[in-house]
């Protein structure tokens, strides 16, 4: 296949902060989808060399991501408000709603000390990755994700939170957040 | 409010969307050997369902559907050349 090369010269000045990116929406998309091989053949592999040690290493990536992303985030000890906080720590790319069956009556369930909510990810740049690299869902790369759950939300709360995922599709992921009481 | 709506004649009988649904949505219409909607108010719109239909026999409308940004636009341009 012919591919045709657009070379972009001109004049270069050096600049604190450059306000031009040198491309446009179509070189935005090439770079992603090579990013998305990347990271999904960097999982693949780091799956082949450490097993199910992969899963911790992406977890604690995800969650130092969570932690920084959260830093200047309102803390707050209200679940719902906390959540509110997150969808914007995750914007658009993590795009999630409370979720619940509709014979409970609130989103939120109290376990002794843990206070369990439901997590319906609608929109994900992870399972992007892994339908564009043709990996199952539910693997390392989705521990990015659960780290950055965890990490933000522990931030944002000042407590101790757990991620675990509850089913997995195409269009949408159920996630139960786990918020344990009590400090860290 | 989602909607979900069966093609009775594509549907094949399978089954594999009543095992497959995580929050019991469908269940097998034992007379008609069809699958049938029993509690569309769960759906969570995951799409597991049409995903393990071998029919495609059934929408959803009213959905948030996500993006796909894996869909590599370039590739499907040199299919839609071949098709
Ligand atoms: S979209 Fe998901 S929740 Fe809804 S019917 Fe299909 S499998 Fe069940
Ligand atoms: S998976 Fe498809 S073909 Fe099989 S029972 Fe369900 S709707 Fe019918």
């Amino acid at each position: 296949m012919d591919m045709e090369i657009e070379e972009i010269r001109g004049t270069f000045r050096p600049e604190l902060i450059p306000k031009e990116t040198g491309g446009d929406i179509e070189d935005y998309e090439e770079a992603l989808h090579v990013l998305m091989k990347f990271v999904g053949s960097m999982s693949s592999a780091l799956e082949q060399v450490s097993g199910r040690g992969a899963n911790a290493i992406v977890y604690q990536a995800g969650k130092r991501m969570g932690h920084d992303a959260a830093k200047m985030m309102e803390k707050t000890d209200n679940l719902e408000q906390a959540m509110k906080e997150m969808g914007e720590v995750l914007g658009v790319e993590f795009y999630f709603e409370m979720w619940k069956p509709s014979d409970q009556e609130g989103y939120t369930i109290e376990k002794g000390n843990e206070t369990v909510v439901k997590l319906l990810f609608m929109d994900c740049v992870v399972r992007q990755t892994l339908r564009r690299t043709g990996l199952p869902q539910k693997g390392p790369l989705c521990y990015l994700l659960y780290g950055y759950m965890v990490g933000a939300v522990e931030e944002v709360m000042s407590i101790k939170g757990k991620l675990d995922i509850d089913h997995v599709g195409p269009n949408a992921c159920l996630k139960t957040l786990t918020i344990k009481w009590g400090g860290k | 409010m989602v909607e979900i709506e069966i093609d009775e004649d594509a549907c094949v009988g399978c089954g594999s969307c009543v095992d497959d649904c995580p929050n019991d949505v469908y269940q097998m219409n034992e007379e008609k050997w069809k699958t049938e909607v029993v509690k569309v108010e769960d759906c969570m719109a995951c799409l597991s369902c049409h995903e393990i239909c071998p029919a495609q026999a059934m929408e959803h409308r009213d959905i948030h559907v996500a993006k796909r940004l894996y869909i590599d636009r370039k590739v499907n341009d040199v299919l839609d050349k071949i098709i």
